[in-house]
């Protein structure tokens, strides 16, 4: 039951007082964003037309203190579609803005800059989906220095900062280079034979969060597991780092496969298209050496394509068919 | 106080690293005030039954510049690190591979071939071919022949530290050449002659930083702004995946920085490094879309492990434990010198 008396008639204006909130008054509640919303797949509770309309009459306290607001992973899907033209991740990040006024947190935790080791070289700058990311000056060891600062109200947690920066100075807790390298190798898994000729080959996928979209389809997958296949989840195909890729080849897997989104279905913006990007490199250098561009795999999953991961990577071991080659 | 022993010696290497010693200018006066050089190929006449002939650990410093790439080579790097207290990877070569390295993504047979028959320039109407060893009346003449993959001074014989760069700053030189004449050398394992950070933390152009790459350019297809960031003009500067210790020399002159000095700490691979930095500011907003910026960048791995190659992890990926000592196919001789390029 929503009670008037509870009501702040002035919250509407509020968020229509910060840049991109201004539309919050054009919102028919129609309902098109929720249809379209990526999220929404994943996480049900998650209804960007129902944040809109409390937002619109004024449940500010309830609006704040909610989880979902903090849910929206700004991949503008809606936007294109809302009949109203309404920008409604701006829309989320001004109610986000006014939250962390009142002193809310975000709940998951947002990339973190070494500012001992940035050289503000501003590849996380560019690289950034959301433009989460600037160069400021700071003063480090009595120096000023131009170095990158993370604006956690406007970072998604996508992870693919964390993969861009050549000198390791991004870090994102879960996604660490070092917590991939720990579930890549746990159980002595990368320490393990590339299999002999005619043997099934070893497989490690890459897979995008998002591209699963159920936790059964997940649980399948993870019961696939055996030496002959590991799985690690990533936030983002974005977030796959090149040499992970290679240092897992040069220790016992045949094969890297990547997974992520299917096109315009990235819940970063542009994610899948990075992550197709450094696969599509990293292929051309794999035969440029001669080690073989097979041997790397990006495979998009498509919203609708529920279950077929198993068929992918059975594909991949069929066309790797001969184990690591060694060419002279 | 005795005089400390320094030796130099070159491997396969274009000979800079030598000339970047050379720019140590009236410093060397200082140098030979406090050090004796026992043995410098390249500058004075010594020959290698000098150093046979000393006893082990009878040299103090051994700067080594090169890559391994023949059998000679690492003959003579298995010697001075018997005959050296402390043995110094110096440069590019010595360190992970460099130019000479990129041989490594045909092999030596290929090169081999390419340079007796392929090149525009070779005349070679007998079919003539290296050999390592030709038998005269006079008796059997000998050349030092080719392994099958260029590989880096650390791969053959331990070595205590590294001097980057190709070829290293002078600058830097002199500072390590202090430390190992004041007994400040650090915890061996590490590298001499850097500065903290990379190469983009030295450079003085200006960074947009939201700016995104439409098309990569080589450097004969534009002038860049003098001002700006090149990677931001669509150049592919290993700026940001490289070790800071240039001074930023080659974007100051206008060219890209082809990433030199390494890897930054704690970097596993420059070259993968620098590939997802590079693609990171693509522009593109379906896949479409960025293969066609990807499909932009010519000889990814010339760009992309340029020094690198052959401490990289594709070397690995590439050469088989067993292989890496092997002499290249070409060059094969029954009852020949096998084996000892390892």
């Amino acid at each position: 039951m929503i009670r008037s008396s509870e009501l702040d008639p002035g919250f509407l204006q509020e968020v229509m007082a910060i840049p991109g909130g201004e539309n919050l008054l054009h919102c028919w509640s129609c309902g098109t964003c929720a249809a379209t919303c990526l999220v929404r797949r994943y996480d049900p509770s998650f209804n960007p037309r129902l944040i809109l309309r409390k937002a619109g009459i004024g449940m500010r306290q309830e609006v704040l203190s909610s989880r979902e607001i903090w849910l929206c992973s700004a991949c503008d899907a809606c936007y294109p579609r809302c009949p109203q033209e309404i920008h409604i991740s701006e829309v989320m990040r001004a109610i986000r803005t006014i939250a962390i006024r009142d002193g809310y947190a975000p709940p998951g935790p947002s990339a973190e800059v070494d500012s001992a080791l940035c050289s503000g070289c501003a590849v996380c700058t560019r690289a950034c989906p959301y433009g989460a990311i600037d160069r400021v000056p700071v003063i480090v060891d009595g120096l000023e220095r131009m170095i990158a600062q993370v604006d956690p109200n406007t970072c998604m947690a996508c992870g693919i900062c964390v993969a861009a920066c050549p000198s390791g100075s991004i870090s994102l807790e879960a996604v660490r280079n070092e917590e991939l390298l720990t579930r890549m190798s746990a159980g002595g898994w990368l320490a393990g034979q590339s299999q002999p000729e005619g043997g099934k080959p070893r497989i490690l996928a890459f897979v995008c969060q998002w591209s699963m979209r159920s936790d059964a389809e997940w649980a399948e997958v993870e019961a696939m597991q055996d030496d002959s296949l590991r799985v690690v989840n990533l936030p983002c195909s974005g977030r796959v780092d090149p040499a992970l890729v290679l240092l897992a080849l040069a220790e016992g897997a045949d094969g890297v496969l990547v997974v992520g989104c299917g096109e315009g279905e990235c819940h970063y913006k542009r994610g899948t298209y990075l992550g197709r990007g450094k696969v599509a490199l990293l292929r051309s250098v794999l035969e440029q050496t001669g080690i073989g561009m097979e041997r790397v795999r990006f495979v998009e999953l498509e919203a609708l394509q529920r279950g077929a991961l198993p068929a992918l990577i059975a594909d991949m071991a069929a066309a790797l068919g001969q184990p690591a080659r060694v060419s002279g | 106080m005795e005089k400390l022993k320094l030796a130099v010696y070159w491997a396969s290497s274009c000979g800079g690293c030598d000339i970047s010693l050379v720019e140590l200018g009236e410093h060397l006066l200082e140098l030979a005030r406090v050090a004796d050089i026992v043995f410098w190929p390249c500058a004075m006449d010594f020959k290698y039954a000098d150093v046979e002939a000393m006893p082990d650990g009878h040299i103090d410093v051994t700067l080594f510049n090169g890559a391994i790439r023949t059998d000679e080579d690492a003959h003579i790097a298995h010697l001075l690190r018997a005959k050296s207290r402390v043995l110094i990877a110096y440069g590019s070569c010595a360190t992970e591979g460099c130019i000479p390295a990129l041989a490594n993504i045909k092999g030596a047979d290929h090169a081999l071939a390419r340079a007796a028959f392929g090149e525009p320039t070779t005349d070679n109407p007998g079919g003539t071919m290296f050999q390592g060893r030709y038998a005269m009346p006079e008796g059997v003449l000998t050349l030092p022949v080719l392994g099958t993959q260029v590989r880096t001074l650390s791969q053959v014989v331990p070595v205590q530290y590294s001097i980057p760069g190709c070829p290293p700053s002078h600058e830097q030189v002199w500072q390590a050449l202090n430390a190992v004449i004041e007994g400040r050398l650090p915890e061996p394992g590490g590298l001499l002659g850097v500065d903290a950070r990379t190469v983009c933390d030295q450079c003085p152009r200006v960074r947009e930083g939201k700016i995104r790459v439409e098309r990569f350019l080589r450097p004969h297809e534009v002038i860049p702004d003098p001002e700006r960031c090149l990677l931001e003009q669509g150049l592919v500067c290993a700026g940001p995946a490289t070790h800071a210790g240039c001074g930023a020399l080659c974007v100051k002159a206008g060219m890209p920085c082809r990433g030199c000095y390494g890897a930054p700490d704690g970097i596993l691979d420059q070259g993968a490094e620098l590939l997802d930095a590079i693609v990171a500011g693509m522009a593109g907003e379906s896949d479409e879309e960025i293969r066609r910026v990807v499909s932009t960048i010519v000889d990814p791995v010339g760009t992309f492990y340029r020094f690198s190659l052959a401490a990289s992890l594709l070397h690995g990926l590439k050469t088989s434990p067993l292989e890496s000592g092997a002499t290249c196919e070409t060059q094969r001789i029954p009852g020949g010198r096998e084996g000892d390029v390892a």
